[in-house]
């Protein structure tokens, strides 16, 4: 049972990726080209127009948003697909977990990809692969963990509330600016900033930026805590769909 | 699907003549509207069912009467909101064509995607894809994009992979053949061989004479509440006799 799952997910998986390829005239490309012309606008806004940070700004900037993509994206696709699916879900039984998951998988899939790119843009711009890029794993397999619980939170509500769909757009506007992505949260009082870091994408991005820019090892009791704070978060979501599944057939149409 | 336990259950049951599938006092309660405190709507009320191993059971009632509702509960996509269902460790599933297809996949990919989600394994569905192809009749089609089907072609297509899963208890709503004169003919006569091959059947339909042809008890459901099993000349006879009964309630009990 559970392998049939795994193999209903590849496939599926496969299959929206494939299936996207199809939808557009430059197909993969717009793997990179949305991503890049996202970024391109940020630095625009940010570093040409408002002339923010020093010299480390760009890597900075490229980074943050890099992670943050992988978050949003899969909010924004695992996060309705159920929903999404309806017509699907009252035809045949299956564990619906596995919607929010293809999407997942599929948004890290292009994730991976932009990640690569980034890596040879830092390589060519003063900032060589070091030791630390060890602990790029763990930080990487974290942040999936967490954006796998939030997604599966967010895919098991929308069905029962579909007005959600246009709070949480703005909710993530806000956290971008509230997670640093576009700046650096050292400015802030020590005392502010002490709230800032409960937000695990704080702790996760300013891990990669360590890792990549300054070859710095991660805070390794924080990243810790953003795991396990993680790993109950994924417990409640993956909970919570199997526990509202019944109600989403009983939905009007 | 290769698991022996159904099929050990199914004989089981059958030797000691149990029911595989009992349903009593069952109601099934829908919203009727997305909105807060919203009444709800119960399309099944109190219906009484006893399906054994290799009834063919056909299920009359006038539209609204919470056929589909009932199909679906005894597939275990809804659970019942009140009443007892007891059923066998066995697998139910409703015949469903096209199931779960992508426009932009291929024919060979749409078809290993729903017979996934119908629960057949990968290798299962590779091995049959063969079988897939000869019985759509779709030649090199078969590997071209089902957005560039006919509804005739995509029917096929749904047909031929539907027919591949034999689940223990086979669920039909109203369809017994489709696409085409020639190959409503084909898909009839394959789907009445697998009826007749000795599996638990369960039919819901309009047609008296489909259900005189096909079934050898009938169940007569009105407003959600079971009026007579049995016979299905009895039934269909006592069916007809009845008044023609008023409208239900929207926010019914």
């Amino acid at each position: 049972m559970r392998l049939h799952l795994v193999e209903l997910v590849l496939f599926s998986t496969y299959a929206e990726l494939r299936a996207e390829r199809a939808r557009s005239y430059l197909g993969l490309l717009w793997w990179i080209v949305e991503p890049a012309m996202n970024m391109g606008v940020y630095y625009l806004v940010f570093s040409v127009i408002f002339r923010m940070g020093g010299p480390d700004y760009i890597p900075f900037l490229l980074i943050g948003l890099t992670l943050w993509q992988w978050f949003k994206s899969c909010i924004s696709h695992g996060g309705y697909s159920i929903w999404q699916q309806l017509p699907l879900v009252r035809q045949v039984k299956l564990p619906l977990q596995v919607f929010p998951s293809v999407q997942i998988l599929a948004d890290t899939v292009k994730f991976l990809c932009i990640l690569a790119i980034l890596l040879v843009v830092l390589w060519c711009t003063g900032y060589p692969p070091n030791v630390t890029y060890i602990a790029l794993l763990p930080v990487l397999l974290v942040e999936l963990v967490f954006v796998a619980a939030c997604t599966y939170v967010v895919a098991a509500v929308v069905p029962l509330v579909p007005d959600l769909r246009f709070v949480i757009e703005q909710v993530l506007n806000v956290l971008m600016f509230l997670s640093g992505v576009v700046f650096a949260l050292d400015g802030l009082p020590p005392n502010l900033r002490r709230w800032f870091e409960f937000n695990p994408i704080v702790e996760l991005i300013d891990a990669g930026r360590g890792i990549l820019m300054h070859a710095q090892w991660p805070n390794w009791p924080a990243l810790g805590r953003v795991a396990l704070v993680s790993l109950a978060l994924y417990a409640f979501g993956a909970w919570l769909i199997r526990r509202l599944t019944p109600r989403y057939v009983k939905l009007p149409t | 699907m290769a698991d022996p336990a159904p099929d050990a259950a199914l004989r089981e049951a059958a030797d000691v003549s149990e029911p595989i599938i009992r349903m009593e006092n069952v109601g099934v309660a829908f919203n009727a509207q997305l909105r807060v405190g919203s009444p709800r709507f119960w399309a099944l009320e109190d219906v009484d069912l006893s399906l054994a191993p290799g009834d063919r059971l056909g299920v009359v009632g006038r539209n609204g009467s919470g056929k589909s509702t009932l199909l679906r509960t005894i597939a275990g996509i809804i659970t019942p909101d009140r009443g007892r269902l007891t059923r066998a460790p066995v697998s139910c599933q409703l015949l469903s064509l096209a199931l779960g297809f992508v426009p932009h996949l291929s024919g060979r990919d749409n078809a290993v995607l729903s017979g996934l989600m119908l629960g057949l394994r990968r290798r299962e569905i590779m091995q049959r894809l063969p079988a897939i192809l000869e019985f759509s009749e779709l030649g090199d089609f078969f590997d071209q994009p089902i957005s560039s089907y006919s509804t005739g072609m995509t029917m096929r297509l749904g047909f031929s992979v539907a027919m591949q899963v034999e689940p223990d208890v086979l669920l039909i709503d109203e369809v017994l053949a489709v696409g085409d004169t020639e190959f409503q003919q084909k898909s009839g006569s394959a789907l009445r061989a697998r009826i007749h091959s000795g599996k638990t059947i369960v039919f819901v339909s309009h047609d008296d004479e489909q259900i005189r042809h096909v079934c050898n008890r009938a169940l007569w459901i009105e407003h959600g509440r079971s009026v007579m099993q049995g016979p299905v000349d009895d039934v269909l006879a006592a069916y007809h006799a009845a008044p023609s009964p008023s409208p239900p309630s929207p926010a019914g009990s």
